[in-house]
């Protein structure tokens, strides 16, 4: 026991003999641990020659993955364990010097850089005031990529979409929608012709056709023009958090909203009845025109999807 | 004679009324055909209306295009169906296939008339029905109790009491595209089988099935008929896409690559997260005990 506590005792490097304890391998036998860091290093070699080759020969990722990081993982081990058990086991202590200068020494610096750079500015005055116009001009204009970066003013975008009083229905290939098209029980995600395939069309404009009963439907007071033939048109962007409301329960007649589970009611205005969304789906006023074709009476009447701070 | 003149004109306006009421009500009713609420009137949507349209005794018995082919099911098939029905549903939907049962109150179980043999083979042959537990809010895809053979003769026979389409598919995905069906796919399905084709939990107990284990025919007959909550695609997809659609399913939704190796079942992310933490940073913590203890 005393001996062990003897061998734990941090001592000095300098002064110790030879065959001191201290400088003694962890290990108790050294060379079977170096057979086996041998071996570890071994198998990183040639995992790492395999990496290469895999490399050479465009392998799979997965291949390429396996054998850089078990080449690594090995080589590594091996070096740990090499660290751990066949260096000199310690420990060590080494006393160190002050690193702080004396006080009068730091004291003659600072009143040197004070002396000294005082009247080097005051003697280039005009020098010194040019510097520091520039630094403020560059930055004032540093504050432009900050600006920048918040993104263009939403003006009055929040307030529309791109549906006008006539707008054709259109599915995501740019045929129009029709009055016979759906059965009672289908679904369609339709834009304002002309704009499915734009960014803003598909984030904004998007809208879910739903043809819930074969007869003119009201959902709410108010709309009775507003679903003809049973044909109900709600915004699929979510008023919670303006995700696309996808998700049509046909028996239970809810729209689902996929990222929060709020529900809204198919038959009733989209009302939500359970979830975070605090407003309806607003809906659009669909009319059929004399075609046959599915068009929008107006845009929305009010922002679709998620609040904002304007909006009333 | 003013009066006489007022009764003549009075009696006209009746016979008038009586001539034109049912008139009108028959222009109403012309007007609600033209809008079927089962079926669309698009060309090549599952209907007869298509590219090619086989008839036998006046009743279209094949349809569809080099997309999808529709076939009825042999009206030979009837009476196995019959005796199957009686065997296998009668007891909930009733002898005459009108969702009352002999000793239950209508209402309680789907009238089957007119819905169209695809309707009847889907929900037999992927194992729903027969239910296992006929009360419950939504029948589980399980190992069919019938065989297909079984299940168009059943179909058959429920299609003879009132024919009706959609005929049972036959999809050929040799035309269709792997790229247009995953984007209809992420359009129209992704919200609820997820993108991964794994279902998920819907509202009110229901749930969304998972897609990996579905012959190519019964995605099909899903798209067209909407069982239970999913809605029905009729005319918003025309053969080709749900050709596009089927062919994505099978092949890329239900064969995924992993380029890792390993594709946790594409549970997504939060399973990926719990893999990378449990053995990723327990190893990790592992390794740093081992470096940082004294020897």
């Amino acid at each position: 026991m005393s001996e062990h506590d003897e061998h734990r005792t941090p001592v000095s490097l300098s002064g110790l003999s030879a065959d001191d304890s201290h400088l003694q391998p962890a290990a108790k036998n050294p060379h079977t641990v170096e057979m086996v860091i041998s071996i570890m290093f071994v198998i990183g070699a040639i995992l790492t020659a395999g990496f290469g080759a895999a490399y050479w020969v465009n392998a799979k990722p997965w291949i390429l993955g396996a054998t850089m990081g078990g080449g690594l993982f090995f080589l590594g081990i091996g070096l740990v364990a090499w660290g751990k058990y066949l260096m000199p086991r310690g420990p060590f202590v080494e006393e160190r010097h002050t690193l702080a200068n004396s006080e009068a020494d730091r004291d003659a610096f600072a009143a040197a850089i004070v002396e000294r750079g005082g009247s080097v500015v005051k003697r280039r005055k005009m020098l010194a005031g040019l510097l520091g116009g520039g630094l403020g001009i560059f930055g004032v204009v540093a504050m432009f990529p900050l600006i920048r970066s918040l993104g263009p003013l939403p003006k009055g975008t929040l307030f529309h979409t791109d549906w006008r009083k006539g707008s054709f229905a259109v599915d995501q290939t740019g045929r129009r929608v029709s009055v016979g098209d759906l059965a009672v029980g289908s679904i369609v995600t339709v834009f304002p012709e002309g704009k499915q395939n734009t960014d803003r069309g598909q984030a904004v404009d998007q809208t879910v056709l739903i043809r819930v009963s074969n007869e003119h439907f009201t959902t709410q007071k108010g709309r009775e023009s507003w679903a003809p033939h049973g044909y109900v048109a709600y915004s699929k962007v979510c008023t919670h958090l303006g995700c696309p409301v996808g998700l049509y329960e046909q028996q239970l007649q809810l729209l689902v909203c996929p990222c929060h589970q709020s529900m809204f009611n198919v038959t009733n205005g989209a009302v939500p009845q359970f979830g975070p969304a605090p407003r309806p789906l607003p809906q659009l006023p669909l009319y059929v025109d004399s075609d046959g074709f599915i068009r929008a009476q107006a845009d929305y009447d009010q922002p679709v999807g998620p609040g904002f701070w304007e909006r009333s | 004679m003013s009066s006489t003149l007022f009764k003549r004109a009075s009696l006209f306006s009746v016979v008038g009324v009586l001539a034109l009421g049912p008139l009108a009500l028959f222009a109403q009713s012309a007007q609600a055909n033209s809008l079927n609420p089962t079926a669309t009137t698009r060309k090549n949507a599952g209907t007869p209306n298509s590219t090619i349209n086989v008839k036998k005794n006046g009743t279209v018995i094949k349809y569809g295009n080099k997309y999808i082919t529709y076939s009825s099911p042999s009206t030979k098939l009837d009476a196995l169906g019959e005796a199957l029905y009686m065997e296998n549903c009668a007891s909930c939907h009733g002898t005459t296939a009108n969702g009352v049962p002999a000793s239950g109150v209508s209402g309680a179980f789907p009238d089957l008339v007119g819905l169209g043999p695809a309707t009847i083979d889907f929900w037999i042959s992927s194992g729903r029905m027969p239910a296992k537990d006929p009360r419950a809010v939504e029948a589980p895809r399980r190992q069919a109790a019938l065989s297909s053979t079984q299940a168009v003769a059943i179909a058959a026979w429920v299609n003879s009491l009132d024919p009706s389409y959609p005929s049972i598919p036959k999809p050929n995905l040799k035309n269709a595209s792997v790229s247009e069906g995953a984007a209809i796919f992420a359009l129209n399905c992704a919200a609820c089988h997820t993108i991964e084709g794994d279902g998920d939990a819907l509202a009110s107990s229901t749930f969304s099935p998972s897609l990996r284990h579905i012959p190519a025919y019964q995605v099909v007959e899903a798209i067209r008929t909407g069982p239970a909550n999913m809605p029905r695609f009729t005319g918003n997809l025309s053969d080709k896409q749900v050709a596009d659609v089927t062919k994505y399913v099978t092949s890329y939704i239900q064969h995924p690559q992993n380029p890792g190796g390993f594709g946790l079942g594409g549970l997504g992310p939060v399973a990926e997260g719990f893999v990378a933490l449990l053995i990723g940073v327990g190893f990790l913590v592992l390794i740093c005990y081992w470096i940082g203890e004294r020897t």
